[in-house]
């Protein structure tokens, strides 16, 4: 059989029809690649625009600048007060680290739980968790800022890092599918050596979880950079405001600063992508398989 | 079904029926039956959680959640330093309270189950569990309690709480205008108010309308265009993969407010495709203004592909990497084409693996605040509606009725009709799905 | 859990046992209802006590958070003002601090929490707004120094009549049976510090004064300078911004409510010829270019305005220190840059409301304003301190300083008077009733939208192929059809 193939394919010419096909893959694939780069490579030169405004004139800065990203950190004192970028970097940073280390834990467990256990109310709440995130929710904001209100959370970053953990189990259905892909005969093997349902979970599946743990700790860690609804209600100070809300804080006439921050959260996040982008890739496909 | 709840009323007859002393006391102090039965810490714990919450509602509870059906009885002035009821503090706390009552009532009700179940076990022979062999359980047998034990806790007070207050909300009548005044509990009249005639009704059903539409159209969209994307990325002679796939991640990747402004910038009035028609002498163009109502629309179905194309692109990917090749070269032997590949191999496939989360994006599609929040900012409002545009989705709608208009508690009636609608479609798709129905057969 | 096959099932000793545990039961539960109905119907609230809030006794040790807009902290006047302040009342321990939020907190949500500020710098209508909630206190403005040297018309600008709870002699609130009685009494909300009123600004090089003196003039200027170069513009500015554009309507005769802005029943934005206003409105924009129908020209002013790119242009005068940034970016010197930029009153209008042939009459442009003031939380615990740091802040020389950084016109006439130049002008049009302030009733919020979506037809109609507003007759229709909106945006579910 395989000889056959090769001696087939070894006299095979190169067929015109394969050219065409070729080069309107590649032409599609510069036209697509063009189509992303392009308004985030217009975003990025914009920061370089020494007028300081959303390219005055066409769509590239004729004059070239440094400027916009020094205001950021190292402007007059006053306009520090009121733009403190540096320290909603360092606000945004501690809720991510947080609620990413928080968030995870909880999503990955509850996924695990619902993957393997089929207890009673298990479909129900399968059922009630897709219900959930189908409200809209600014209503809903009224009743959360009382409530940490009274719990004297409002103020604090760890108010936020609550929500966000608490919210994150919601999001389980990705997860799930994961460990849905990881067949029963290893726990079953796993028990008949006398290990706990506990013992399971953390010696044995977890070990195996590499690529979700990855892409959850990811989506975790990247939400609340740009998530600018709920902390401009929880955090009515200044001094504890993430960058979503900073930069969503800025009028019009702030656009250096508004476009030379976005870029320096931008681009880490981007890297950060990039560099674990297989982690997302068999994060996400298993996820969807079964769901 | 039937059948089942009357086993449940026939169990818990029997229950009743066949308890023996400590079970009954167990019915009134909590936990008295575990301490009867030697199991200290167990039956200790149920006590103090019965005198806490009792304590609790004492001294707070009982006037919160008479609070709640009153909604405050006499109004203050803070502006003359003379504190009066708040509606809506005392909706929450009512609600907290009342929540509270029905996580005794479950916790009641775990006691007396476990004193039964005691008692079966000492009637054939065991002896009760002691509390070390209870706390294996919970980490063998009942594992999932003690994981979800937390989540649920969460996910209750931040999420339901708040939901159910956005709901019994639209059956008052609060409103910017309220305070310091009281609300008021007014049952189905909000919904009336909605649809009498002159009301909001044509309005909402306009919006509803197009929603639906732009649910489905970038929901298609976005799925057969990532799916496109990744099998155009798949083919053999594309070399370098990673590198192409990196494009659609930066789209992925830049926060979503800020390409958001940075797009409503690109095609505002002033902005640099203008310029650039200016510049070659021709008229400015308003994408995103009053008058551009189909423009506008294809710009925001455009700027979301843009958005959510590389998630899909991703997920499918992923999925076309999971699939049987053999397949694809039986099918080329049999003599099927390209295109009949695709219909018959791939595309069953992907849906079916997929359809969880197609649910999903429908539902974040129907519900997608951002895009005309920012997008269409310009404008207020379209001739013949009621404070909507005629890009506005039923989030955007809700948001001005309630933050710019004040008018809670219609937003509110809003919201639930929509999320009637909303549900509707998605359970009516969950539940038939073979992902929800016959979710081992890939185990 | 399966009960079904019990063993210890006896039929006879089942049944007593049945009725022990089912009252039990049910007394358990009935111990909630119980509660509920003894405690929570006692536990009524109990009206306080009321109190004469600002007694003149200054609260020792005092912490006031001060909430200031944010071209004040920018330019370092409020720096300026909180160590003044500290200083003269380091004595009493009273320290005012800056309140560190952002400008458009929500005091009706975080006030009664205690987040709020002790005392706001807002606009009229905003702290109207809170007025109305019951959020703020009515100040004793006899007190204040700034009392007689602040014109009527803004004090009226924070005038309402509280609706307040009636005290008696023990200053215990009168009851009318389950609620308490009330009584309307005149009160005064806030403190004016700075009257907005637009103003033009304007390149002393590139256009002569005696053009702005009016509308007809300037419309002819921007054709002109079109002409002659297509990439320049004369004045522009975006015409859709309610707030700029409703002097058009309001200087021919239309109101917003009747009965002085007071009765939100009937809106007459389409009276008294008000169709005129639409007219000339119309025709401004068509001697602009299509980028004034939305708002994204509005950031670009400073810069294109220093560029030369058109030559004059409508704001308000507390951005003064933002055109002038833009000048010294594009190579003038702080000299020369205060040398070159002029700033100009309103020009006149004609009265037939037509900008091509204008008659010989013109009537003044009456334009939307507003006063800023200061007004104090009502959930501070140090009134009397927070009334004496406004009284600070109203102070002559408060108010000349925030005028030399930032540019204000103040609305002490004293000082406006002292100051001279376009801040008197400014004044004096207050005085005249040619700034006409932002009502401050709950019904203006529904008006903007309406408002806007209305300007915008009109202004985008200039540039239609087919256009729909260019008679007057239309134009009225399109008012009147903006009146309906406005009536049903207020009482559709009042």
């Amino acid at each position: 059989m395989m000889n056959f193939d090769i001696k087939k394919s070894k006299g095979r010419k190169i067929r015109p029809k394969k050219i065409v096909d070729v080069v309107l893959t590649y032409t599609g694939l510069i036209i697509i690649s063009l189509i992303f780069l392009f308004p985030v490579l217009w975003l990025v030169l914009s920061t370089f625009n020494a007028t300081g405004i959303f390219s005055a004139y066409g769509f590239f800065p004729q004059e070239w600048t440094l400027n916009n990203f020094r205001i950021l950190f190292a402007d007059s004192e006053y306009l520090m007060m009121l733009y403190n970028y540096p320290r909603w970097l360092l606000n945004t940073l501690f809720v991510s680290f947080f609620s990413m280390l928080f968030g995870t834990g909880l999503v990955i467990l509850t996924a695990y739980t619902m993957s393997r256990f089929k207890f009673r109310s298990r479909k129900r709440m399968m059922v009630m968790t897709l219900l959930l995130g189908m409200f809209p929710s600014f209503l809903a904001m009224s009743a959360v800022f009382f409530i940490m209100a009274e719990f004297g959370l409002v103020n604090n970053l760890w108010g936020l890092i609550l929500i966000y953990s608490a919210g994150a189990p919601l999001g389980y259905l990705v997860q799930k599918g994961f460990f849905d892909t990881i067949p029963n005969s290893i726990d079953e093997a796993a028990r008949i050596d006398g290990a706990t349902s506990m013992g399971v979970f953390f010696r044995i599946i977890l070990p195996l979880s590499k690529p979700i743990l990855v892409f959850t700790a990811l989506t975790a860690f990247a939400w609340p950079w740009s998530d600018f609804i709920l902390p401009q209600i929880l955090l009515p100070d200044r001094d504890m405001w993430t960058v979503a809300v900073g930069l969503n804080s800025l009028d019009d006439t702030q656009f250096a600063r508004f476009t030379a921050g976005s870029v320096l959260i931008a681009v880490p996040i981007i890297t950060l992508y990039f560099i674990l982008s297989k982690y997302l890739v068999s994060g996400l496909s298993s996820g969807a398989t079964k769901g | 079904m039937i059948k089942a709840i009357k086993q449940k009323f026939i169990g818990i007859g029997r229950l009743f029926g066949s308890a023996n002393p400590k079970t009954i006391l167990s019915m009134f102090f909590m936990g008295g039956g575990q301490l009867l039965n030697k199991q200290w810490i167990k039956g200790l714990i149920y006590f103090v959680i019965q005198v806490g919450i009792i304590v609790y509602f004492v001294l707070r509870g009982a006037a919160d959640v008479a609070g709640f059906f009153t909604l405050g009885t006499v109004a203050g002035n803070p502006a003359q330093g003379i504190e009066g009821d708040n509606s809506i503090l005392m909706l929450t706390m009512g609600l907290l309270a009342i929540i509270v009552v029905i996580i005794y009532l479950f916790v009641w009700t775990i006691n007396i189950r476990d004193v039964f179940d005691t008692q079966l076990r000492v009637k054939s022979g065991k002896k009760p569990l002691r509390f070390r062999e209870e706390l294996r359980e919970f980490i063998d047998k009942k594992f999932y309690k003690t994981i979800l034990f937390l989540p649920v806790l969460f996910v209750s007070i931040f999420g339901i709480i708040p939901i159910i207050f956005m709901i019994l909300l639209a059956f008052t009548d609060f409103n910017a205008g309220t305070f310091p005044g009281l609300a008021n509990w007014v049952g189905f009249a909000t919904f009336g108010e909605l649809f009498r005639a002159g009301g909001i009704a044509p309005t909402f059903f306009r919006i509803l309308g197009w929603n639906i539409i732009w649910a489905i159209a970038t929901t298609a969209i976005n799925y057969f265009g990532g799916l496109g994307l990744a099998l155009l990325y798949n083919k053999k002679c594309v070399k370098g993969k990673t590198f192409w796939r990196l494009f659609p991640m930066l789209a992925y990747a830049v926060p979503g407010f800020i390409s958001l402004i940075a797009f409503r910038f690109m095609f505002s009035a002033s902005g640099p495709i203008n310029q650039l028609i200016m510049g070659d002498g021709g008229e400015i163009i308003n994408f995103l203004g009053l008058d551009a109502t189909w423009s506008a629309r294809a710009i925001g179905i455009g700027v979301t592909a843009w958005l959510t194309i590389p998630t899909s692109m991703l997920l499918a990917t992923g999925i076309l990497s999971n699939m049987n090749k053999e397949l694809y070269e039986a099918a080329k032997i049999d003599g099927a084409t390209g295109f009949k590949q695709f219909t018959k191999i791939t595309l069953p496939f992907v849906i079916f693996a997929t359809t969880p989360v197609i649910i999903m994006q429908f539902v974040g599609n129907f519900n997608n605040f951002g895009i005309f929040f920012f997008l269409r900012q310009g404008v207020s409002e379209s001739p013949g509606m009621y404070v909507a545009t005629d890009t506005d989705l039923l989030v955007n709608w809700i948001f001005r009725l309630t933050v710019d208009n004040g008018l809670f508690n219609i937003g509110a009636a809003v919201s639930l009709l929509m999320f009637i609608v909303t549900s509707t479609i998605a359970l009516f798709v969950y539940l038939r799905s073979p992902a929800y129905r016959k979710e081992d057969t890939f185990r | 859990m399966q009960y079904q096959n019990i063993e210890n099932y006896s039929p006879k000793k089942s049944k007593l046992r049945v009725i022990i545990a089912i009252t039990l039961a049910v007394l358990h539960l009935s111990v909630f209802t119980g509660l509920i109905a003894c405690i929570g119907v006692n536990s009524r609230t109990e009206l306080g006590q009321g109190r004469i809030i600002f007694t003149g006794e200054l609260e020792r040790g005092a912490r006031i958070r001060v909430l200031e807009n944010d071209t004040a902290i920018a330019q370092g006047f409020f720096s300026e003002l909180i160590a003044a302040f500290n200083a003269e009342y380091a004595s009493y321990n009273i320290q005012a601090i800056d309140a560190n939020q952002g400008n458009f907190l929500d005091l009706e949500q975080a006030g009664p929490f205690g987040f709020g500020p002790c005392v706001l710098f807002q606009a009229n209508d905003r702290i109207m707004r809170f007025a109305e909630g019951g959020h703020i206190f009515a100040l004793p403005i006899e007190q204040l120094d700034t009392f007689e040297y602040v014109g009527d018309k803004a004090w009226n600008a924070f005038f309402m009549y509280a609706y307040e709870i009636v005290l008696d002699e023990n200053n215990r609130p009168v009851m009318d049976g389950e609620q308490p009685l009330r009584h309307r009494v005149p009160s005064t909300f806030g403190a004016p510090v700075m009257i907005q009123g637009p103003v033009i600004y304007y390149r002393r090089s590139l256009v002569d004064p005696e053009v702005l003196t009016t509308w007809a003039n300037i419309y002819q200027f921007n054709r002109d300078r079109a002409t002659a170069n297509p990439a320049h513009r004369g004045y522009i500015r975006s015409m859709i911004d309610p707030y700029f554009n409703f002097g058009y309507l309001l200087s021919y005769g239309a109101y917003i409510f009747a009965e002085n802005n007071t009765d939100p029943s009937r809106i007459g934005l389409s009276q008294n010829g008000a169709e005129r206003g639409a007219n000339v409105h119309r025709q401004l924009a068509s001697s602009m270019d299509n980028r004034v129908v939305d708002h994204s020209l509005t950031p670009l002013v400073y810069e294109q305005l220093a560029r030369g790119i058109f030559a004059a242009t409508m704001t308000t005068p507390d951005v003064y220190t933002l055109f002038i940034d833009a000048l010294m970016r594009n190579g003038f010197s702080r000299e020369e840059a205060v040398a070159e930029l002029g700033v100009a009153p309103m020009p006149k209008l004609p009265l037939c409301g037509d900008l091509r042939n204008p008659d010989a009459e013109l009537i003044p442009s009456i334009m939307m304003g507003g006063i800023n003031g200061y007004a104090i939380s009502a959930y501070t615990p140090y009134p009397n301190a927070a009334l004496a740091f406004i009284n600070f802040a109203t102070s002559f020389r408060s108010i000349q300083r925030r005028h030399e950084l930032l540019g204000i016109a103040p609305a002490r006439e004293d000082v406006a008077e002292e100051v001279g130049g376009i801040s008197l002008i400014i004044n004096e049009e207050l005085a005249e009733g040619n700034i006409f302030v932002m009502p401050s009733i709950r019904a203006m919020t529904q008006v903007w939208g309406p408002v806007e979506a209305f300007f915008a037809d009109l202004a985008q109609d200039a540039f239609r192929s087919r256009p729909l507003l260019q008679t007057q007759t239309q134009q009225l229709q399109r008012l009147a059809q903006l009146d309906t909106t406005i009536y049903n945006a207020i009482w559709t579910f009042a």
